[in-house]
């Protein structure tokens, strides 16, 4: 990674010796670009909300708007993952990415226009995939539907705006990289080609029968340990010690979790088809790969938790850490059952249940999700230079949000092994099987419905804020427009912006 | 970890290694499979679809069917017993071995066991160690007789007469396993269910057939026609199973729900061949369809079919 000599480093830096530059000067930097991500991540927030709260109320009421073909279920569902997954997930993340970058790196965020223009090419193929999947034109696969007039658009906005973060990061002033910061890269590396590899095995030049099948599990994997995982530990592993004040308590550890989850979790991708009309020896490499991911689990576990020890007040003050904190313990959380669930003898009776759409709205929402969402209650004001304009709905999103994360887990976990029990005793009748899983699939509107209430109340404070800001942003302008009022009426083409 | 560079190649290399394992030598395993010439029969294995049929699955894929409905029978775990039929001419080595098997059996004097036979050796037990006793017992010139106990939930239910392989897939783009049972498994629909209209009505409304499905309605794939005065209703217009559309009007299903259906007709996944092939439970006497290697013609074994769930 060569760095171009042209830079905006100011001429007093020496450029052996490069010095951290000022925080306000890093937070100016990033506030254009960051914030048209932040933007574009509430709307889909609010967006995926609505329709996986549609999706989820479809589940139990099949009559419901069942005219529209747009809305059938079969549409909905994957409309809400893409919305969540790549408009809030991913743009938020890629948010969290630039602005930490910079931070950490002591550097100024470089290509403002390019990222403004990638996110907007990123939220255009978004919207053109989602209106293609509520026509019925999704690629098909689950986590792959996305069609192909819009996936290469979603990978062109981010080749525009992803290496910023890595050409920054070549720039840092202390060789030594922070933990989030390995965490941020690995996901920023592994997401663009994750994304194209999958897409291409899959949509464009389609592998041979279930092989599409073996490359959807792999990448569906890749994409919610490596992608959205580490995303959200990035933000954990920044704001836990950040916010407590307190130093991770081993970075060897930290070494070690990063690369066995890194190694054994891209593996495990197969016990998502265990059984499946695949050659045996896939869903073999797959479970103990699996299982394996427990060292990392376990590594994030005692760091994080050693970080946090006896700093329960700090829990108190700031909401940003309950995110990271809450978010964090569902990673443990998901990563013991998910490890659990890849052993072959447990996945016979999870296989096909609640507990496979259980776990991934587990990673999105309560492991990403939650971790973005403290990462950008804590950017926004820094990169606006105000507080927030109603804390309060800060704390009420924090409560929503984790109320829906846990009613959503307890429901969907429990629920897939009374389904799983269920589906294994041939002599329960489907209609039976359907009533068994159904309370626990009908709690999922609960819990969207919650996640949504949230997510209504962040994208209000965000707008609040952006008024606050202009109309402060204003004050000056309007003061000398006010004064000079007599004069600007007599001479208007005096007026320079 | 000081090293950009080192980070970078560490990550791809991981990646790359997860891609070779989980994808690629997989590739060169099942990737140049071929659909199989079936010689009794003349046909190719799996059949390819009637073009309706293939229009269907575009349907099925547009309305996002596999998001409650699988198309994969596991058989898992497999069970099985083991009876000894004969000792053979070698009754001392075979006796032996049955004395290893069933040290329960052995008794003081293991030269005088078993006492009648056929004589149950191994009950319940998994189907590889059956099977490990069998070629022993085998090689010390003993018969027996190896028996499926469980051939897993799904096969119980009906869903299919055997697990699901690769082959199955390989005329499907793309192909849909699914993940989730909100709905029963699909694999073998066409085998249980031949008649299109009982199809027609699910689709038009779950319901009618079974209260309390948690099925959506696809009204959209249907059409509703207005009726002259003492016009009778088109033949192809909805009936049966107690469906009485508004008077004055007929329910015709658009040339959409006619591929669905088509293509739900063609779903089968029950043709044996030797990556399938499994000793059958011998009470349950091996049904016609596995004797003659029934290909996937929607017309066959449909006497066969399994009662609905």
């Amino acid at each position: 990674m060569s760095v171009p000599e042209a830079n905006p480093v100011p001429a007093s830096a020496p450029s052996a010796v490069p010095t951290r530059a000022p925080l306000e000067a890093i937070d100016r930097s990033c506030r254009w670009p960051v914030l048209v991500l932040v933007l574009l991540a509430a709307g889909w927030l609010v967006t995926g909300g609505l329709l996986a709260v549609l999706a989820a109320v479809k589940l139990h009421a099949p009559g419901l708007l069942a005219q529209h073909a747009w809305l059938t279920y079969g549409r909905v569902q994957p409309a809400a993952w893409n919305a969540l997954v790549f408009g809030f997930a991913s743009l938020a993340g890629l948010a969290l990415a630039l602005w930490m970058t910079a931070r950490l790196s002591g550097a100024p965020l470089r290509g403002g226009g390019f990222i403004i223009l990638g996110a907007l090419v990123w939220h255009l193929g978004l919207k053109l995939g989602l209106l293609g999947i509520l026509a019925g034109e999704s690629a098909g696969l689950e986590g792959l539907e996305l069609p192909p007039y819009a996936s290469p658009l979603l990978l062109l906005g981010y080749l525009l705006m992803a290496p910023w973060a890595l050409l920054t990061f070549a720039r840092r002033v202390e060789p030594e990289a922070y933990v989030a910061q390995w965490h941020l890269l690995a996901a920023l590396l592994v997401f663009p080609w994750v994304f194209a590899t999958a897409h291409l095995a899959v949509v464009f030049l389609p592998l041979r029968g279930v092989l599409q099948a073996a490359a959807q599990a792999w990448y569906l994997q890749n994409l919610q340990l490596l992608w959205l995982g580490f995303l959200g530990l990035a933000a954990v592993f920044y704001f836990v010690p950040k916010l407590t004040g307190a130093a991770l308590p081993s970075r060897s550890l930290a070494l070690f979790g990063f690369w066995t989850l890194l190694g054994f979790g891209s593996l495990a991708g197969m016990t998502r088809y265990a059984g499946g009309p695949f050659p045996a020896w896939m869903t073999s490499v797959a479970a103990p790969a699996g299982v394996l991911t427990l060292f990392g689990v376990y590594a994030v576990a005692v760091n994080v938790g050693g970080a946090l020890g006896g700093q329960g007040a700090r829990l108190r003050e700031s909401v940003v850490l309950r995110f990271a904190v809450l978010a964090w313990m569902v990673f443990l959380v998901v990563g013991v059952v998910g490890a659990v669930n890849s052993l072959i003898a447990v996945r016979r009776l999870t296989q096909f249940t609640l507990i496979t759409p259980g776990l991934d709205q587990l990673t999105l929402l309560g492991v990403c999700g939650l971790a973005l969402l403290g990462a950008l209650y804590f950017m926004v004001p820094r990169l606006l230079g105000l507080p927030w304009p109603a804390p309060a709905l800060a704390r009420a999103h924090f409560y929503l949000a984790a109320a829906a994360v846990l009613v959503l887990g307890g429901a969907f976990l429990v629920g897939g092994l009374v389904h799983g029990a269920a589906l294994n005793d041939p002599e329960t009748g489907f209609i039976q099987v359907v009533k068994r899983y159904l309370p626990f699939a009908s709690t999922g509107t609960l819990a969207h419905l919650l996640w949504l209430a949230g997510a209504v109340l962040f994208a209000l404070n965000l707008l609040l804020a952006l008024v606050r800001y202009f109309r402060q942003a204003a004050q000056p302008v309007l003061a000398a427009w006010t004064a000079a009022a007599p004069a600007v009426a007599a001479q208007p083409a005096e007026v320079k912006p | 970890m000081k090293h950009g560079p080192l980070l970078f190649l560490g990550v791809l290399s991981t990646v790359l290694a997860s891609w070779l394992i989980g994808v690629v030598a997989p590739h060169f395993q099942i990737g140049s499979e071929e659909p199989i010439l079936l010689e009794d029969l003349g046909v190719n294995y799996p059949v390819d679809r009637p073009g309706e049929a293939k229009q269907g699955a575009e349907v099925y894929r547009a309305q996002g069917c596999h998001y409650c409905h699988t198309r994969q029978v596991r058989q898992e775990p497999l069970i099985a017993d083991l009876t000894v039929t004969d000792l053979g001419t070698n009754a001392v080595e075979a006796r032996a071995v049955v004395a290893s098997l069933r040290r329960d059996l052995a008794g003081v004097d293991g030269s005088r066991l078993p006492a009648e036979l056929p004589r149950p050796l191994l009950a319940g037990v998994p189907y590889a160690a059956a099977e490990a006793a069998l070629r022993r017992l085998t090689n010390a010139g003993a018969r027996v007789e190896l028996k499926l106990a469980n051939l897993g939930a799904d096969i119980a239910r009906g869903w299919g007469p055997r697990r699901t392989v690769a082959r199955d897939y390989l005329r499907d783009r793309p192909v849909l396993l699914g993940q989730v049972r909100y709905g029963p498994d699909l694999a073998n629909l066409g085998a249980r269910q031949t008649n299109a209209m009982r199809l027609l009505l699910k689709l038009y409304n779950p319901r009618l057939e079974m209260p309390g499905s948690t099925m959506p309605r696809y009204p959209y794939l249907f059409e509703e026609r207005r009726l002259r005065p003492g016009q009778a209703p088109s033949p192809e217009a909805l009936s049966g199973l107690g469906f009485v559309p508004p008077p004055g009007v007929e329910v015709v299903p658009k040339p959409e729900a006619q591929q669905l259906v088509a293509y739900l007709l063609s779903l089968r996944a029950d043709t044996l061949f030797y990556e399938t092939f499994v000793p059958r439970p011998s009470a349950a006497a091996a049904p016609a369809g596995v004797a003659t290697n029934t290909p996937a013609v929607p017309s066959a074994g449909a006497a066969a079919s399994p009662p609905q769930p």
